[in-house]
């Protein structure tokens, strides 16, 4: 537990470098971000559709498990009106064939696929079925859709233009020496894998540490 | 008055045979009868000529007809495909005059007084109707005469019926065949004996000499003979819903067997939609079942359309929502698609707008998203009225609704805000408490000792209703550095949320 000694983060902290990452993926390309519970994946995730949505554009997130919360994203900035929600009822096949539908529908800006881990059965020895990751990422191809994967764990095998991993630097909690309120979470994000010309400019290695403030905050 | 008005009579012969071959497309050129469907005597209601050639008449029985040589094709009379052929047959009408009367089965009247400045003179007007007609699935006779009288016979009249000129009805019909009439076959006795042949014969008898043998029917029949009947048009509107229905001689038994009978009245539909100039703003199938049941769905395109490629991946994809991708509960007997039309005006769009989704494809791939997802679980999220924890509602996704693209969105802001995962269903959890605060944690998804915590933050609500609730929330990190939600209620712990 890591308790800063600040009260509150500063407004908007990490938002100049939320926003070049957001820029990093690519349209037309399968991407991924992988991050455990608590890492700020999910946030990562929340973050591609709230910037679709607040530039007008129509967003699609395939929640495997359906966990998205619309309250919550909500106040973080995402208009719900533009976007569609796909629950999946924790089947990974019918994730994968609403993704595979929605990525090859001309409308949507970001389509974002939120992955339970995966069964040992659907797994190939790395990850996802490949001739479904190389369905979907012909699906996507010469699209004006960012299709995104975010996933426990790095599920996309080689297919994935871009693979960023989350993880968590530490919570910030408010409040010494006992702990009043959520103040944030810190995470970094690191750039596990790029493929093609799209995203050359970002290397292997190349990190961001961005801190999430809590929802009542957004 | 007869001189102004111009009616032309669409008129479709052997009219239960007719709507039996619309149906069924393959009977075309083939000696078809059409069956009463009372058993165990079921007799001969019409025949097509090829039948009538091999000796099939009204009223014979199904033994008797089969007992024919050189096959004839049998099927049973379906009043429903007797509705719709006449619901296409006044759609061919309303597509060419807005006044239109229903004067019978296969038998429609229009004004076509003024058409000529739209379609030319009466003959090419003709020869549009009856075209119209073929498209419609209906080898129709088109006459064209001052009256009602006169068209029906002049569609009567040749191989595919004639237009007779302005004025000339009595001399026109004058010498065709009594037999033109719709006359019971006691008063064609009657006047066979008289020695009537021909309708100029029973025009030139004296009225007042017909009436005091016939009654009222014998001036009548005469006025009819030439081609007079100054009733006027009992105009009738559009049928506000179109309805298409076929009975399955081979029952379905697969969904690609069934998809594709409801696909051919999908296209049958897209053709009626076009010819009334209408799109299709929502559809409803309904399938009957070999165990007397029905299945029905409904679908309801982003944007109307009468587009068989647009409407058929629709249907299939509301088919597999509506029965699944197995095996059919029971063989399928009988389909029916209804569509409500409604006028779609072009649109014009802006030159700074952004560009709009495809609306075709668009509705297709939510149709196909949710037949893989179901319905209850696609949609645009709405946030409910109230304070209660997770308070949502899923409604149909309708991003082409004013407002929904293009422009800045509601929420311009840009956030880096934490995100939540909520636990669906509940998860219950057991948390021991030291000091009031918890230190442990046991759940089906999460367990673990808790390093920190935050709380109770107290939330309650509805306390007017017998809905009210009431929870304690504490935001809890465990040893291996998860951020969770916890919520304590009335009826225990559970694991609410995981920020993430």
């Amino acid at each position: 537990m890591a308790i800063p000694i600040e009260s509150t983060p500063p407004p908007g902290w990490g938002l100049q470098g939320i926003e070049s990452l957001l820029d990093a993926f690519p349209r037309g390309r399968l991407s991924e971000i992988v991050g455990s519970w608590s890492s700020g994946s999910t946030s990562l995730l929340q973050a591609l559709l709230v910037r679709a949505t607040a530039a007008g554009d129509l967003a699609a997130l395939v929640d495997a498990d359906g966990v998205f919360d619309p309250a919550s994203a909500a106040r973080a900035g995402l208009d719900l009106r533009r976007l569609l929600w796909v629950r999946c009822g924790g089947q990974i096949t019918v994730a994968l064939r609403a993704a595979d539908l929605l990525a090859r529908c001309p409308g949507f800006a970001v389509v974002a696929v939120d992955l339970l881990p995966p069964p040992a059965r659907s797994m190939g020895h790395r990850g996802l079925d490949h001739p479904a990751l190389v369905r979907l990422e012909r699906g996507v191809s010469g699209r004006d859709t960012t299709l995104v994967f975010r996933s426990p764990r790095h599920v996309a095998g080689s297919v994935a233009a871009l693979v960023v991993e989350v993880r968590q630097q530490h919570p910030c909690w408010i409040g010494l020496p006992r702990p009043t309120r959520l103040g944030g979470l810190a995470s970094e994000v690191s750039v596990r894998h790029t493929r093609g010309p799209v995203a050359r400019q970002l290397l292997p290695g190349q990190s961001w540490t961005i801190t999430w403030s809590p929802p009542w905050n957004a | 008055m007869e001189r102004l008005r111009r009616l032309a009579c669409l008129l479709v012969p052997h009219y239960a045979v007719a709507a039996a071959i619309r149906a069924e497309p393959g009977l075309r050129g083939q000696p078809v009868v059409v069956l009463s469907p009372t058993a165990p005597a079921r007799v001969v209601v019409e025949a097509t000529p090829r039948a009538r050639a091999r000796g099939v008449r009204p009223g014979m029985t199904e033994a008797e007809v089969l007992a024919r040589p050189r096959g004839v094709l049998c099927r049973e009379r379906v009043p429903a495909h007797e509705t719709d052929t006449q619901g296409a047959l006044l759609e061919v009408a309303h597509a060419h005059s807005p006044r239109v009367e229903e004067a019978g089965p296969g038998l429609v009247y229009l004004d076509v007084a003024g058409l000529e400045a739209l379609f030319g003179d009466d003959a090419a007007v003709a020869d549009r109707l009856r075209r119209a007609a073929v498209a419609a699935g209906l080898a129709a006779r088109v006459g064209i005469a001052g009256s009602r009288a006169g068209a029906r016979l002049a569609a009567r009249l040749g191989r595919a019926g004639v237009v007779i000129a302005r004025g000339e009805e009595a001399a026109r019909l004058a010498p065709a065949s009594l037999a033109l009439l719709d006359l019971s076959p006691e008063m064609a006795a009657r006047l066979a004996r008289w020695g009537l042949q021909t309708l100029g014969e029973l025009a030139a008898l004296p009225p007042a000499d017909l009436h005091a043998r016939l009654g009222p029917e014998g001036p009548a029949l005469a006025a009819q003979a030439r081609g007079e009947d100054p009733r006027p048009l009992r105009t009738s509107s559009a049928n506000p819903v179109l309805e298409e229905h076929q009975e399955l001689d081979w029952e379905c038994e697969s969904l690609p067997a069934l998809a594709e009978r409801l696909g051919e009245l999908g296209e049958r539909m897209a053709t009626r939609l076009a010819r009334v100039d209408q799109a299709a703003d929502r559809c409803e199938w309904v399938c009957r079942l070999a165990d007397r049941t029905e299945r029905s769905g409904a679908l309801a395109p982003a944007v109307p359309t009468r587009e068989a490629g647009a409407l058929l991946p629709l249907l299939r994809a509301s088919l597999q929502a509506a029965l699944g991708t197995g095996p059919l509960p029971a063989a399928v007997t009988a389909v029916t698609l209804r569509a409500w039309p409604v006028r779609v005006a072009a649109a014009q769009e802006g030159l700074t707008e952004r560009a709009r989704p495809n609306p075709r494809a668009l509705a297709e791939t939510l149709a196909r998203v949710v037949a893989a997802a179901g319905a209850e679980g696609v949609g645009e999220v709405v946030l409910l009225d109230s304070h209660r924890p997770d308070s949502i509602e899923l409604v149909p996704f309708d991003p082409l609704a004013e407002g929904r693209v293009g422009g800045e969105g509601v929420c311009s802001r840009r956030s880096s805000a934490l995100a939540v995962r909520r636990i669906r269903p509940l998860s219950r959890a057991a948390v021991r408490l030291v000091g009031g605060r918890p230190v442990a944690l046991r759940s089906d998804r999460l367990s673990g000792r808790i390093v920190a915590s935050a709380g109770p933050w107290r939330a309650s609500g509805e306390w007017w209703s017998e809905a009210r609730w009431a929870r304690d929330e504490w935001d809890a990190e465990l040893a291996d550095g998860t951020l969770c939600r916890l919520a304590h209620d009335g009826g225990g712990w559970y694991l609410d949320a995981i920020y993430d």
